[in-house]
This record gives C-alpha cells, sequence and structure tokens, in this order.
C-alpha cells in the first residue's frame, strides 16, 4: 500500500519514467529537426533534451541503479553520483568542443558494460572469484568519462549551429544532472523502501545478477550494431 | 564463490539467450534460431530493401519550365504511391532557393517531409516515395533579375500541381510521352 504522499510522487514518478521510453523514437526526429534548425543559445531547449536523454536512456539508469544499490548513506550517494557526474561533463564538452569522432556503437557497447561490470561488483564478483576489488570510486569516475562520450556521440548526431554551441552544450548538460537527479530520487526512493523489507537480502543478489543480464545484452546490443552498420 | 560464478555465467547465458532468439531478428532482421521468424519479429527491423519495386503506373517523362521574377516563388509536385520514383534534373538561369519535400496524402496541411534545400542554380538525383502523396520543389527567386528554372522528370507520376500566388492548379499528365516545354502561366 502507498503509505504517504512521498511513496505516492515518487511511485508516479516511476510509471512515468517507465513509459516514456515508448514515446522516445518519434519524438526524438521532431526534436532533432526543430534543434539543428534553431542557430545560437537555446537554453531551455537543450536543457529539456538533456534531461529527456538522461530519463529516457535506459542504460545510464541502470548504471545509476548499480551504483547506489549498495550505498547507504546519503553522503556517499552524493559522493558516487559527483564523480559520475564530473566524468560524464569533461567528456561531454570536450568530446564535443575538440570534435572527437568515436563510433557510438563502441561507446555504447562500453557502457553496456559498464553496466555489467557494476552489477558484478555487487555481486562480489572481483572479491569472491578474483580475489581484488578495483577501486569503485575510481570505477565510477572511469564509467562516466565514457557515459559522457557516449552523450557527446548523441550531440554529435545533431548538425549543430556553432553560434551559442558552448551555451547550447552546458544547457544540456544541465539537463543532463536535472534528468539524473529526477530519475537517482524514484531509484533511491525505492531503495530505501525496498532495504526495509524482509525480501531485500534475498533478492539483491538476483536483482544484480539481473543486472549484469541486462548490461551484458546491452554490450550485445551494440557490438551488433557496429558489426553490421551499413 | 560458485554462486557468482553461477550467476555470471547464467546472466552471460540469458542475455545471448535473448539476444540471438529476439533482438538479432527484431532490430537486425537476423534469425539464426528461427524463433524469431516463428514469432513474427523479423520484420520489425524493416523490409530488406528490394531490387525492383515494379509498378503498374505508366512511365511518364515530364518537362516543365518557369519564370520567376524577383521575389516570385512556385511550387511543382507530383502525385507519387509509395514505392514509385521519379528521375529528376532541373536547372535555373540564376540561384534559387529551394526546397525539394513531400507531403503525404490526407495529411493536414503543413505536414511535409523536406529531403534537400538550400540554394542552388541546379540540382538532380534519383528519388523513391516513401509515402503516397505529393512529392516536388518549391523555388524562389531571392535575386534581382528574373529567372527560368526548368525541370526534366522521368518517372511513374499519376498526376501533377502548381503552386503559384497561392493558387493551386491541377496538372493533368498523360502516358502520352515527353511534353514540350510549358510555361505556366
Amino acid at each position: 500500500m502507498v503509505r504517504s504522499p512521498r511513496t505516492a510522487w515518487l511511485l508516479l514518478a516511476g510509471v512515468a519514467l517507465a513509459a516514456a521510453p515508448a514515446l522516445a523514437h518519434a519524438i526524438a526526429e521532431d526534436n532533432a529537426s526543430y534543434v539543428q534548425a534553431l542557430d545560437g543559445p537555446a537554453v531551455a531547449a537543450f536543457t529539456y533534451l538533456g534531461a529527456k536523454h538522461m530519463v529516457t536512456g535506459v542504460d545510464h539508469l541502470l548504471f545509476l541503479v548499480g551504483v547506489v544499490f549498495f550505498l547507504y548513506r546519503m553522503k556517499d550517494v552524493l559522493l558516487y553520483v559527483s564523480l559520475f557526474t564530473l566524468g560524464h561533463s569533461i567528456t561531454l564538452l570536450v568530446g564535443v568542443l575538440g570534435e572527437w569522432r568515436v563510433d557510438a556503437y563502441i561507446v555504447d557497447a562500453i557502457i553496456g558494460l559498464s553496466v555489467a561490470y557494476k552489477a558484478f561488483e555487487n555481486l562480489g564478483g572481483f572479491e569472491r572469484l578474483f580475489g581484488f576489488s578495483p577501486d569503485t570510486r575510481a570505477a565510477v569516475l572511469v564509467f562516466g568519462l565514457f557515459h559522457g562520450l557516449g552523450l557527446a556521440t548523441k550531440v554529435q548526431e545533431l548538425t549543430l549551429s556553432a553560434d551559442g554551441l558552448v551555451t547550447n552544450l552546458v544547457s544540456f548538460n544541465v539537463g543532463v544532472e536535472l534528468g539524473q537527479f529526477a530519475a537517482l530520487a524514484c531509484v533511491v526512493g525505492v531503495l530505501l523502501w525496498w532495504r526495509r523489507q524482509a525480501s531485500f537480502q534475498r533478492s539483491a543478489f538476483a536483482v544484480n545478477a539481473l543486472l549484469l543480464t541486462a548490461g551484458f545484452l546491452l554490450a550485445e546490443y551494440q557490438l551488433a550494431g557496429w558489426m553490421l552498420q551499413a | 564463490m560458485k554462486r557468482i560464478a553461477w550467476a555470471t555465467f547464467g546472466a552471460l547465458a540469458a542475455a545471448n539467450a535473448i539476444f540471438f532468439a529476439f533482438v538479432l531478428p527484431a532490430e537486425f532482421g537476423i534469425d539464426p534460431t528461427g524463433i524469431g521468424r516463428t514469432l513474427g519479429l523479423v520484420g520489425l527491423a524493416g523490409a530488406p530493401p528490394e531490387d525492383v519495386h515494379r509498378t503498374a503506373t505508366p512511365l511518364l517523362a515530364d518537362r516543365r519550365a518557369f519564370e520567376l521574377a524577383p521575389f516570385e516563388s512556385v511550387e511543382f509536385k507530383y502525385d507519387l504511391a509509395a514505392g514509385d520514383g521519379l528521375v529528376y534534373a532541373w536547372t535555373a538561369t540564376g540561384e534559387v532557393v529551394f526546397d525539394f519535400h513531400a507531403e503525404p496524402a490526407g495529411a493536414a496541411p503543413g505536414v511535409a517531409e523536406s529531403f534537400a534545400q538550400g540554394r542552388a542554380d541546379a540540382d538532380r538525383g534519383t528519388y523513391v516515395a516513401h509515402f503516397t502523396g505529393i512529392h516536388g520543389w518549391f523555388w524562389e527567386n531571392r535575386g534581382v533579375a528574373t529567372v527560368a528554372v526548368s525541370l526534366r522528370v522521368s518517372g511513374f507520376a499519376t498526376g501533377a500541381a502548381a503552386y503559384r500566388d497561392g493558387d493551386a492548379q491541377r496538372i493533368a499528365i498523360g502516358a502520352r510521352g515527353e511534353r514540350s516545354p510549358a510555361a505556366i502561366p
């Protein structure tokens, strides 16, 4: 049962979040043609696109779920999310402004693997199977860099006017953070509630195994796109 | 420890199973297991490109000529069914602003897909209609001198329409072959 207005709001946001990707494709084409026709700074449009990209991007969302899964203290959530944000902001800005040409499929495959990596780490795989634990903060930062590269390739798919590019990129990045914040609020809300349930201990392992599956699947999907691209 | 190894292999196996059974046929039209065809997923990736699209429409060759005084514009479009195409070439005696676009049949006014736009004094190419509707060009003379635009088209159009000064005019075109250049009033 819904126990408080806050929980109800979170549930509602979760439903809206789940429904959004269904609409993503058709609208995205209209978004693209609108943004490409713009010349000069368009703060609101790019902020919205950034937020939308984050909220409808299942790869970014699953990675965040993996990152905060075992973070019990808000201080740690803030630290890890800041590292992730730092990473993807750097490569988004540098990648687009420096006109880096990286293959979107390869970057998206690495992003898929970042989900698998985080799930494997949550399962205790590194410790138990290989006897060492890589630095979790460094991993989040490095994968943050790859997620930012993924964002950069999406922005580069649009042929954007050089006029106001920096303003628009920063707006896009701000949108990404807003979208990330909204998504995280839902994820952390659900986790806070779920950890108090008896089922959490039993199903945490299974959920991370599912996360691992999803990560592998995302990576395979992108690699197939890379191999079969025209 | 055994549990983690099993979970990892299980995750990889599950991802592979989903990938080969569903994702590959649905997204890429490749169906190694045959499950995609059984479930009807293969069509989701879009039909493989046809080498030949056969049509019942007679072949048409058409020529048009327009005179555009400064700041005049004209729009000329052909009726094409989805899958039918045109080979086209147009030239102008001076630079014009053009927009090669198409409107789906029955769409609300203003709904159009644009394929090429810009300023040029010539363009040519091959066009295949992805939807049934009207497909053609808008030209506008932004210069100070009168410009003559001439268009040659060969393809499977069933009709045409000219739009000038806010008036739409249906143009009868038949399968009678190439017409002599005719000015649109």
